[in-house]
């Protein structure tokens, strides 16, 4: 409830915030003149890439930034009180926050209960029994199965989504009125972080909360927001109504993130828009507009200061009128070489692929007595030459230890697999190493930090005998010009690429040995939205310029839907649907498709609200469906006792349920009418 | 019951790495060159002398049945005669156990409050010109060994101010006052060194926690300072301080050997030297034995204690 | 970030000031095994006991040697001891870890419980243990020393490799189809040795404090060696009359010490990934 003293126009007032850090290279400029404002029951949406200072505005609210941070703003308040002096008697009392990361944010040492009781009793006064019971309601209230047990839980306990509502009761534990949350779904999957945000969304309502969500994720932003802001390396882009600013962007750098976004409901949408280079350097601020270097509208007098202007929709760009109806510029496409007109043949196919994992110490093992987990279970899958095939699926279904099975990097408990019309064997052949290759996620770490470039590419070249002698560094330099990088790269240590420029070094080495296959595992998953899309369009172009087949694996089914020519669907061990593209976007499909499809959060369109029950219990038997314990369409117990048939949809097209295909058809779409 | 699974593997391995132990010990002393009767005979022995120890060591039996006699007897409280003395190594070894229990006991605390507690100070002050003094005097004490600290001391306390007795053990029975006398200069040496290593490891497990995130949570849930320190912080920085200062038992074993030594006081780490020096391999062998045993128990005491206070081990797996 | 720059502006100094001290040691010890003002073994009872005096910086001991003399000639024993050990271990200790780490099953489950054992004995007893049923003698404590740091070295390398091999760039060489090898010589070691040296350089300081604790128990180099602990220990007898001997050779051990700790610091300012901070563009 507002106090009588917060009736001002707004709850929580931002104005000229300012904060340097003390860094190598001289001051960091981490912010600089960043005005906000959340009216009370407003939310606000905070956007930005990776370095932009949306996590800083989180802490200089809250007065956590350290005491070597310099701060300075001609208003910093809430409710009428200065958050620069009286954060301490605030935060947590009438500010709550929810952190990214809540298995590091809970502490292992304390219960659920005690963290959750323990803002009511020192806030509050409440008395340690009540406290207690209204602990448990509030979990009760956020959707918690069986709060009680929970209250006696330990964090490591409870699952990735659990510790989310969890984190979300301790900051509302104390009875905010404004809640801060720093990407709070970030690192939860799709499914579970649309039932946050429905939670948010209805918390929000019930209780009259003022939020501040600051996420790089423009579609959660569009589902929970009423405004949004943009920063940029520091500084406010563009602010307004959600309405306003992800529909009708205003500022270059807004235009090019939505450029640049892949989305599922767009399939095939042709090449995306990346923003070429990279965030400025901010010990060193630029008095102009400083995302003049990357701008595509860039002109003389972008150099001078630039200011906010615009009422309720303020843009900090002198342009503004002058590229209203301009969209940012797509990346032209390379001259097609036309290697493309071969003819589809399968290339690669598994046939019954199982993994195991973990389980017991070496005495079980050797025993036989293993308990472990079947990370795969008995997958066939075929990809053609030339073809993208993109398998999905949230994290631990599987999908990366079935992209290392097909490489033969694990080692698989049955099945087989074909490459090119002859088997390859659990000992893989130098052959087949040298024509299917692998690209990794994580850029940081899929480089020797001890090798330079040049010798990263080298060893690759040499290793499949590619080149010999002076002709490797011949050979090196064609990789580099391949994925669109300076020659001079090749003296780098990875220390000194980009993330962007790493992830490209990475797919310049898998392509030493001209491969015909590539596995792609999360290839663009760690990159901003900005830079991946260049990667993107760099995998697109290098699949028409050399015939390269791929399985691209990915979390995220809008880059998928935008790159691949099939897609397969993964749940917990199981493809569980298979087929091209549109068929895969198009009813009937598998209602964990559905629940997939349904739970991305998207932009400016509507889509049907996901049903899904959260997941109780333990999963089915081996025997059932897999998904029979979260499925929304369960039809009894066949689904827990019954291997679910594969069923023809079309031509290519698969789903392995129960239910009858014209019942799965008469599904509605996922975007409510059809696109 | 995880926890009551956890106790009774780390009981296997306790029991496994006492027979190990024993085996080494054993084969260490039996199978390296040098017959064990002139060893202790010396090399000017005559034959008959040589033949007549030997049978009564038992050293005609084959190894393995030596080992089990051994091994039996140490189970059923028989741990053999000291040749040197001829008393039973059992009486030997428990009264000079007791004497260094008091020696190491006395130390420990100092070792684990005073080395926990500056460990603290120092992180809660890091940066600070307090914190960056410890870490200098720690730093120094590190870099001194125990038995040049204990010969400055004896110089300075005993020889040149004449406060403190320099060497020596006096039974309590003799007065309080002389008992403690005796004891403050080896306990303070012996903890020099491992308050240092203690409060090192300490500072910095107490940083690396006030750094993570739940502290920012708990700061940012508005709480006072001291109650994110003492309720939200410690508890997770005391745990590894918990295997530090079992590594440092051992340090404090080995300490108590040169310790021992330089002050002249009964304990078992003179008692090994002694035995050691005239080549009473029966009491080395059984003497060797109990201190590894002490050490392994306070391992396991360690490991124990360590599962308890981790919800991780004690609860384990999944619940909702 | 302030906390970051500290150490980074500490290091060179750190690590030049140790390594300056190290080496002027080093040289010392080497020259005394030759040159020293006196001959350190010769007795002259004349001139025992001694107090320091030009002629005698340090003063003389029980025999009428020159205290000086017999410290630049036995420099070269604890200098042997701490390196020597650390040799021993790391030879044994790395290699040992890294096929730990490669060969999971009954060869890794045989070293690890190897080191379990060995790792149960307090670090003194087991030299204890050693030198106790044979004669002592250099070699031997160096032995003794090393043995006690292999099974901390094997777990560390242990540690490090297998966190290297799951990184990608090592799953990359393998989807090469790289052999063991070759994976272990261009991504695995490159990238372990500096946590192994780190240690080392840590563990440099406890070898040498070990060793100088046996010799003084008697059971390292045997007289007339002059190792500084068996010299401390020699001159316990006459502490009150001539303090100077015990005194000298052990402050040359904490300068010693003090300089191997300072290196040791250094490279672990220079090389600890978690101080590093991982460098940026």
């Amino acid at each position: 409830m507002p106090d009588a003293l917060t009736l001002t126009d707004a709850a929580l007032k931002i104005e000229a915030l300012s904060v340097a850090y003390p860094s190598r290279g001289g001051w960091l400029q981490a912010l600089d003149n960043v005005s906000l404002a959340i009216p009370p029951g407003g939310v606000l949406g905070l956007v930005g890439e990776s370095g932009s200072g949306k996590s800083t505005v989180v802490l200089a609210l809250l007065g956590l930034l350290g005491p070597a941070a310099k701060i300075t703003a001609q208003r910093l308040s809430y409710g009428g009180h200065d958050l620069l002096r009286e954060a301490p008697t605030l935060r947590g009392r009438r500010i709550g926050v929810v952190f990214q990361d809540t298995t590091a944010a809970l502490n292992p040492a304390l219960t659920i209960g005690s963290q959750l009781v323990e803002p009511m009793r020192l806030h509050l006064g409440t008395e340690p029994r009540a406290a207690w019971q209204r602990g448990t309601d509030l979990l009760a209230e956020l959707g918690v199965p069986r709060p009680a047990q929970v209250m006696k839980s330990y964090a490591h306990q409870l699952s990735g989504g659990m510790k989310q509502r969890v984190g979300i009761a301790t900051a509302l534990a104390s009875e905010p009125d404004l809640l801060l949350l720093d990407e709070p779904t970030t690192a939860l999957d799709v499914t579970i972080e649309a039932q946050i945000l429905s939670l948010l969304d209805e918390l929000r309502v019930r209780r009259n909360l003022s939020m501040l969500l600051v996420s790089h994720n423009l579609g959660i932003v569009d589902r929970l927001c009423d405004r949004v802001s943009v920063l940029y390396a520091g500084r406010l882009a563009e602010s307004g109504t959600t309405r306003d600013v992800l529909h009708r962007p205003r500022h270059p750098y807004t235009k090019g993130l939505l450029a640049a976004l892949p989305r599922p409901d767009r399939p095939h949408a042709g090449r995306l828009a990346p923003i070429p280079g990279g965030l400025p350097d901010l010990t060193r601020p630029d008095p102009g507009c400083n995302f003049r270097p990357r701008c595509a509208f860039a002109v003389d007098g972008c150099e001078k200061p630039q200011a906010l202007r615009g009422e309720l929709h303020e843009v900090s760009c002198h342009r503004v009128d002058e590229i209203a109806d301009q969209e940012w510029p797509v990346e032209p496409a390379p001259v097609a070489t036309g290697k493309t007109a071969r003819k589809p043949l399968p290339l690669l196919e598994a046939e019954g692929l199982s993994a195991r994992f973990g389980g017991g110490g070496w005495l079980a093992r050797m025993l036989g007595k293993s308990t472990g987990v079947l990370a795969v279970d008995q997958v066939s899958l075929s990809i053609n030459t030339g073809e993208v095939v993109g398998l999905v699926g949230e994290s631990g279904c599987g999908k990366s230890t079935l992209g290392r099975l097909m490489l033969r990097l694990l080692p698989a408990r049955n099945g087989t697999l074909n490459f090119d019309g002859g088997p390859v064997e659990p000992e893989a052949s130098r052959d087949f190493r040298r024509r299917a290759q692998v690209v990794f996620q994580n850029s940081g770490t899929s480089l020797n930090p001890r090798q330079t470039v040049g010798m990263i590419l080298g060893r690759a070249v040499r290793w499949f005998d590619m080149a010999r002698g002076p002709a490797v560094a011949t050979e090196v330099d064609r990789l580099l010009d391949l994925v669109r990088l300076p020659r001079a790269y090749a003296a780098r240590y990875p220390h000194q690429l980009s993330g962007g420029e790493k992830q490209r070094i990475g797919i310049a080495r898998a392509l030493a040995s001209r491969p015909d296959f590539l596995v792609c595992d999360e290839a663009v998953s760690a990159l901003d939205v900005s830079v991946q899309a260049a990667v993107l369009n760099l995998l697109r172009d290098l699949r028409d310029e050399l015939g390269v087949a791929y399985l691209f694996i990915s979390h995220d089914i809008g880059v998928i839907a935008h790159i691949a020519d099939r897609i397969a669907v993964m749940y917990q061990g199981t493809i569980v649907e298979e087929g091209p593209v549109d068929d895969v976007l198009h009813p009937p499909y598998h209602p964990y498709t559905e629940l997939l499809l349904s739970s991305v959060p998207l932009i400016g369109r509507d889509r049907r609200e996901p049903v899904a029950p959260p997941a109780t219990g333990t999963p089915a038997a081996s025997e059932g469906c897999k998904f029979a314990a979260r499925c929304p369409r369960k039809l009894g117990p066949v689904c827990d006792t019954l291997a679910p048939p594969l069923q023809q949809a079309g031509p290519g097209h698969a789903i392995r349920c129960h239910i009858p295909l014209p019942e799965l058809a008469a599904v509605p779409h996922w975007l409510g009418s059809p696109a | 019951m995880p926890i009551a699974a956890f106790v009774l593997k780390r009981l296997a391995g306790l029991v496994g790495v006492l027979l190990g132990m024993s085996l080494l010990i054993f084969g260490i002393v039996h199978l390296l060159p040098g017959n064990v009767a002139y060893a202790i005979l010396g090399e000017f022995a005559t034959p008959a002398a040589v033949a007549q120890l030997e049978l009564k060591l038992g050293l005609k039996d084959p190894l393995p049945l030596q080992y089990w006699h051994w091994l039996d007897g140490m189970l059923h409280g028989d741990f053999g005669l000291s040749i040197v003395m001829n008393k039973p190594a059992a009486a030997l070894i428990v009264e000079a156990l007791g004497r260094s229990a008091l020696l190491a006991g006395f130390a420990f605390l100092i070792v684990a409050a005073g080395g926990i507690s500056l460990g603290l100070y120092a992180a809660t002050h890091r940066g600070q010109t307090s914190d960056r003094v410890l870490t200098l005097a720690q730093f120094g004490l590190l870099a001194i060994p125990e038995f040049f600290w204990a010969i400055v001391c004896v110089l300075v306390f005993a020889s040149w101010l004449n406060l403190l007795p320099a060497t020596g053990y006096a039974p309590i029975s003799e007065g309080i006052g002389s008992w403690a006398a005796h004891l403050v200069l080896p306990v303070l040496v012996l903890s020099f060194g491992l308050v240092a290593h203690v409060s090192r490891l300490t500072r910095s497990s107490m940083i690396e926690v006030l750094d993570s995130r739940y502290v920012l949570a708990a700061r940012a849930r508005g709480f006072a300072e001291r109650r994110v320190l003492w309720r939200h912080a410690l508890p997770n920085a005391l745990l590894p301080a918990i295997t530090v200062l079992a590594i440092d038992a051992g340090l404090l074993i080995g300490g108590i050997v040169v310790i021992e030594t330089v002050f002249a006081y009964p304990g078992l780490g003179r008692l090994l030297v002694f035995a050691i020096e005239r080549h009473d391999l029966p009491l080395l062998q059984v003497g060797m034995m109990v201190v590894t045993a002490i050490y392994a128990l306070a391992n396991f005491v360690a490991e124990v204690l360590y599962a308890v206070l981790n919800p991780r081990i004690r609860v384990g797996g999944a619940a909702a | 970030m302030s906390l970051a720059t500290l150490p980074r502006l500490r290091a060179p100094s750190t690590l030049v000031l140790g390594g300056t001290l190290l080496a002027l040691i080093v040289v010392a010890a080497i020259v005394g095994i030759w040159v020293t003002p006196y001959d350190p073994t010769l007795f002259a009872v004349r001139f025992r006991l001694q107090p320091p005096s030009l002629a005698h910086p340090f003063g003389t001991d029980e025999f009428g040697r020159d205290v000086l003399s017999r410290i630049l000639a036995g420099a070269h024993l604890s200098l042997a001891t701490g390196f020597g050990a650390m040799a021993i271990s790391l030879g044994v200790g790395v290699p040992l870890g890294l096929v730990a780490a490669f060969h999971r099953g009954a060869v890794q489950e045989v070293i690890m419980r190897a080191v379990d054992l060995l790792i149960a004995l307090p670090p003194v007893l087991l030299g204890l243990l050693v030198l106790a049923v044979t004669p002592p003698g250099l070699f031997k404590t160096i032995a003794a020393v090393g043995l006690v740091y292999v099974p901390i070295l094997v777990r560390l390398t242990r540690a490090v490799a297998l966190g290297l091999l799951e990184e990608d760039f090592v799953q990359a060489a393998r989807a090469r189809g790289e052999g063991a090898l070759p994976i272990l010589w261009h991504e695995i070691l490159p990238n372990a040795w500096p946590p192994i040296i780190v240690e080392c350089g840590l563990r440099v300081t406890f070898a040498i404090l070990l060793g100088s604790a046996l010799s003084f128990l008697g059971l390292g180099p045997q007289p007339p060696a002059s190792e500084w602990g068996l010299m401390i220990a020699e001159g316990r007898d006459f502490l009150t009359q001539a303090p100077w001997v015990c005194l000298a050779p052990g402050l040359s051990l904490c300068v010693l010490l003090v300089s191997v700790n300072l290196v040791g610091e250094g490279l672990r300012e220079r090389l600890d990934p978690h101080l590093q901070g991982r460098g940026h563009a």
